[in-house]
């Protein structure tokens, strides 16, 4: 019994990592339907932030946070004004060329950092378990798990109770016609790309304690994060989180029943069906495109 | 219309003509052109996820080479040192290697991590005889008459570990390791000494490599309490092992990591406090006392900084091309090829930071075993050293095959 | 024959005859040299597999490197099984397999071997193909499952350690023997077999593309719904391209094992196949010899690159790579067919302006009709 109870923490706790990685993203996928492989490095980015500010200016992670998300969304900016700003009407395409920035990106941090593998400290605060009968829960994972629900929470904010929200969701729905009532598409959609890769930079500095902090360390993330986008549904922040649960949950079980790489496989193999026959993912939004 | 068809068509054939010619398919001959110079081939991948590790084995050697070169070479030439880049893909490794091998005419090349990169390399210089020095453990059982093994094989690692192990924590052992054949080679072999000297493991898991939440491992681990958590996890996969373990707040008195492949370079990424108390089994640490080591960390680190680390692999790849130079004396310098290299090299002794070591005739090195404790600032404190130099046996999990200086041998 | 099949034979004709003769003179017949672009040439046979799905269909298979493996992998057991004589494979005694899995005994004979490297990815490429297209899945979700499909048969062929070698792949092989002929990795004659093979590749893609099929493929890609109210089964056109395209990966696979001497897992990852789209997309998708030609070109830059730059060459290649998506959407292809249509533009613009005195413009030719 209290080995399930203890998988399923796992699960959760993996599924909070997996929904901070995919947010970001189904967010960029939702607005602008770009398949963003350069995430995983956006994530990698918001790990060397981190990693500075903790080295350079004695910052601890959770004071480091704002100034990554910060820092991170800026770079994403500037990605999407130079390059992505420029295939919107080319989507294919744009994986590409995302997968190309993934590399550029890789290759600065290492000639600049090193390849060498950085270490992070956790904040003590957070050290520690919290014991509940035969249920163990290291306190800095249930910090991660509520944090990406309070994230989870302030996305969805931003996108339905904010003025820039509004104009975010009348240009997902019609572009031109938002554009004819004097919304900045162009702008609209720059800042949402910037939030998306801000997100994405606090999930790499959250993960820095517990993973290690090398170059590569995004390229085997973006593919698990985009399982979760997809079976999640175009747009839907809602399906993004219960596909990111589910998906924990299911590793952590097939996980305790067979190992982790026959878990792997078998997720990945019930993604694969689940994408044939719900291509719009478990919960799709009801935005015409 | 059609006509803009054709000209695209022969006008790529035409540029890629056009690129493809002098410029970049004639760089031959480069190696032989400059006179008197040794060339040597460096295989390290400096990009890609192996770059954490290989990398520092590539900064060892070429510091090796350049201390030779400035102390007048060898036989009054220099060494002149290859740089190939096979960013962590076997394939990349193969095609590298058959450049510095066959278009350089390196003599030897210095190169290489994982199990996957040698055995990628081996085809080529199996069949041009050439010599490829590896500093990295491994898990045995290979025989090749043109490999120069420096790391240690399970023999070397686990003889004096396991009954140490056993006594000081107890006999139920958990294994956990990367899915691939280190790993499962050195748990073979564990197996044996376990049977023989009464321990049984609880329960043996693999995870594939580059794996990076061990919550379900963590889970397990805390659900059978073993005594001694035996480790072969490998490279960024034994950070995130380390980390969560740590933040699981499991008791390394209680229940220590003992690891096999866990060195100053993964210890540095972990951080000090999380690794703190756990075990490592290798030839060499950071701390070890000589005068060679303290020559090696010192120049080591004014050469590429204060903050670096020197490691059990790194010091291999250091030494192995001290061995390289040493064999090299005993030549005649008109008749320098890998074969009389490999043939000269044989029984050489040399001391290396971690004290004398000896090349086999079967190609692999006699080396000094010790346990080691990490402590929190990075650095591990010997506990038990090895009362004598150990020998090689890259087939001791197997009765009846031996490696000797004819290669392998079925009795 | 329409003019532009003619065309396209003429491109053809001078690209074999610049790999057939005009790279091993240039290269002197070095063995070294010939094995390295004998390499590329391989890959030049994954990256058009791609083109024809990708460019002739629409379908971006982002699992190619799965098919490609399958047929590495097929060819790495036929002469693994030569190596290890009437023993067990090696690292089959390593992982404690008691017998030769009932797998790879068929793998003995060459014949089998061939077959099995073509046909077995076909039938796998047909299986996820037939899955997904009757679903009338598209777009995007085309790369996604074709990439989780990779990603899940990677970890297979890593679980499997007791029957593909695992980690390592497989390794040790002995050389291939054809009738006779033991095949000399690094002599001019295994170069010629790939060439040959690389041209023999490019013609049935041109076949393909030029054919009835290759038209309907195409109509698939600009409005698949337009193609179906026409009464073409669209699902069992994907599927046979995807069919198709899955054996020429695996052909390529093969012949790249042979290059190299060894099988790997990582040429079934993800990473790989990414690298075969980056290959397909700097030649150009739409035409399969421009993209052989992208494959070539970009892997003895890469070679070239790396030899001159060994810090740098992969910043530099992401920054190409970029910039050819960004700003040459075509590839080479399209820049050359840009090109020469801008120096044709200036041409007949002099012309008309020298034949206006006159005032007897002559027609200008504008080539035959299809």
């Amino acid at each position: 019994m209290d080995v399930i109870l203890n998988q399923m923490f796992a699960g959760l706790s993996m599924a909070s990592i997996l929904l901070m990685i995919a947010l970001g993203l189904a967010i960029i996928y939702g607005a602008m339907g770009v398949i963003n492989l350069a995430h995983g490095e956006f994530v990698m980015l918001g790990a060397y932030a981190a990693w500075a500010l903790q080295t350079y200016a004695g910052f601890s992670i959770i004071v480091a946070l704002p100034f990554v998300f910060v820092a991170v969304g800026a770079v994403g900016w500037i990605i999407e004004r130079v390059i992505v700003q420029r295939l919107y009407h080319r989507p294919l395409d744009t994986i590409l060329a995302t997968w190309g920035i993934g590399i550029i990106l890789q290759q600065v941090v290492r000639l600049s950092v090193g390849a060498e593998s950085r270490f992070v400290k956790g904040p003590e605060l957070l050290s520690g378990n919290i014991e509940i009968g035969g249920l163990v829960m290291s306190n800095y994972r249930i910090f991660v798990i509520v944090f990406s629900l309070a994230v989870l929470a302030a996305s969805w904010a931003l996108m339905t109770r904010t003025e820039f929200g509004m104009k975010l969701r009348a240009v997902i729905q019609n572009r031109q016609i938002s554009e004819c009532y004097g919304i900045e598409a162009k702008h609209i959609y720059s800042v949402t790309f910037a939030y998306g890769a801000g997100l994405a930079g606090i999930a790499g500095a959250l993960i820095t304690p517990l993973f290690s902090t090398i170059p590569t360390m995004g390229t085997g993330l973006v593919v698990d994060a985009f399982l979760v986008v997809i079976v999640g549904g175009l747009g839907s922040l809602l399906g993004a989180a219960s596909a990111a649960v589910l998906i924990g949950e299911a590793t952590a079980l097939f996980s305790m029943l067979f190992n982790d790489t026959l878990g792997r496989i078998a997720v990945l193999a019930g993604i694969i069906v689940l994408i044939r026959f719900r291509p719009r993912g478990l919960f799709p939004s009801n935005t015409r495109r | 219309m059609k006509r803009r068809d054709f000209l695209s068509s022969v006008g790529a054939v035409g540029t890629a003509g056009a690129l493809s010619a002098p410029a970049l398919l004639t760089t031959i001959g480069r190696a032989t052109a400059q006179g008197n110079d040794i060339p040597v081939g460096l295989l390290f991948s400096l990009t890609g996820a192996v770059a954490v590790v290989e990398s520092t084995l590539h900064d060892a050697a070429l510091m090796a080479i350049e201390e030779i070169n400035a102390a007048g070479g060898v036989h009054g030439r220099q060494l002149r040192p290859i740089i190939e880049d096979p960013a962590s893909d076997p394939a990349t490794y193969a095609d590298r290697a058959r450049r510095l091998m066959i278009r350089d005419k390196c003599v030897s090349v210095f190169g290489s991590y994982t199990s996957a990169s040698r055995q990628a390399v081996l085809p080529v210089t199996e069949q041009r005889s050439n010599l490829y020095w590896y500093p990295t453990l491994y898990e045995g059982r290979e025989c090749s008459r043109n490999v120069m093994y420096g790391g240690a094989v399970p023999n070397q690692q686990q003889d004096e570990l396991i009954p140490w192990a056993i006594e000081n924590f107890g006999p139920r052992f958990y294994m956990i390791g990367n899915n691939y054949v280190y790993p499962k080679e050195e748990n073979n072999y564990c197996k044996t000494l376990l049977a023989k000297h009464g321990g049984e493991v609880v329960h043996e898991e693999y995870v594939p490599l580059g794996h990076s939440d061990f919550s379900s491992v963590i889970n397990r681990i805390r659900a059978e309490e073993p005594d001694v958590i035996f480790a072969t996890v490998v490279g960024d996969s034994d950070v995130a092992f380390a980390r969560q373990y740590h933040a699981a707040e499991l008791d390394p008195a209680r229940m220590p990591v003992v690891s096999l492949t866990r060195s100053e370079v993964e210890v540095k990424a972990i951080g000090g406090e999380a690794a703190a108390g756990h075990f490592s089994s290798a030839p060499y640490f950071m701390g070890t006392q000589t005068p060679e080591n303290e020559r090696f960390v010192e120049s080591y680190k004014s050469r590429y900084g204060a903050d670096q680390v020197t490691h059990f692999v790194s010091e291999a790849a250091y030494f192995q091309v001290y061995q390289f130079k040493a064999a090299l004396e005993k030549l005649d310098p008109a008749n320098i090829t890998p074969e009389t290299i490999r043939d000269a090299a044989v029984g050489l002794t040399l001391t290396a930071p971690q004290g004398e070591v000896l090349i086999d005739e079967n190609l692999h090195t006699h080396l000094w075993p010790k346990i080691g404790q990490w402590q929190s600032n990075g650095q591990a404190e010997v506990l038990l050293q090895s009362q004598e130099r150990v020998a090689p046996l890259p087939y001791a999990a197997y009765e009846g095959q031996t490696c000797t200086g004819e290669g392998l041998v079925r009795a | 024959m329409t003019t532009r099949l003619f065309y396209d034979l003429v491109a053809l004709v001078i690209f074999a005859l610049v790999i057939v003769l005009g790279v091993p003179a240039l290269m002197g017949f070095d063995g070294f040299e010939l094995n390295t672009f004998a390499r590329y040439l391989a890959l030049g046979i994954a990256s058009l597999a791609l083109a024809l799905s990708w460019g002739g269909a629409g379908l971006l298979n982002l699992g190619q490197a799965a098919t490609f493996g399958m047929g590495s992998y097929a060819m790495a057991m036929h002469l693994k099984l030569k190596a290890s004589g009437d023993g067990l494979p090696d690292f089959m005694g390593w992982n404690n397999v008691p017998e030769l899995p009932l797998i790879w005994v068929p793998f003995h004979s060459l014949g089998f071997t061939l077959l099995a490297g073509l046909l077995v990815p076909a039938f796998v490429g047909g299986l996820i193909a037939m899955f997904m297209f009757r679903a009338r899945i598209a777009g995007v979700f085309v790369a996604i499952i074709t990439l989780a499909f990779l990603v899940a048969f990677q970890l297979v062929v890593i679980e499997e350690q007791g029957i593909t070698g695992g980690q390592n792949g497989l390794t040790g092989l002995a050389p291939l023997n054809v009738l006779g002929w033991s095949v000399d990795t690094y002599g001019v004659g295994f170069y010629y077999l790939v060439a040959g093979c690389l041209v023999t590749a490019i013609t049935i893609g041109l076949y393909l593309t030029h054919s009835k099929f290759g038209l309907i493929l195409r109509a698939i890609r600009e409005d698949a719904d337009r193609t179906r109210f026409l009464g073409y089964n669209v699902a069992n056109y994907q599927t046979v391209i995807f069919c198709i395209s899955a054996a020429l990966a695996g052909w390529a696979g093969m012949l790249y094992t042979l290059v190299l001497e060894f099988a790997s897992p990582t040429y079934m990852s993800v990473s790989f196949s990414l690298a075969i789209v980056i290959w397909c997309a700097v030649g150009g998708r739409d035409s399969v010899l421009a993209a052989a030609i992208g494959a070539i070109l970009v892997n003895l830059l890469e070679g070239r690159l790396s030899d001159i730059f060994v810090e740098g060459w992969n910043l530099m290649l992401g920054v190409i790579f970029v910039f050819v998506v960004m700003f040459m959407p075509r590839g080479l292809n399209g820049l050359v067919g840009d090109a020469w249509r801008f120096i044709g533009g200036r041409l007949q613009k002099e012309r008309t302006i020298s034949t206006r005195p006159h005032l007897q413009p002559e027609p200008v030719k504008s080539g035959q009709e299809n």
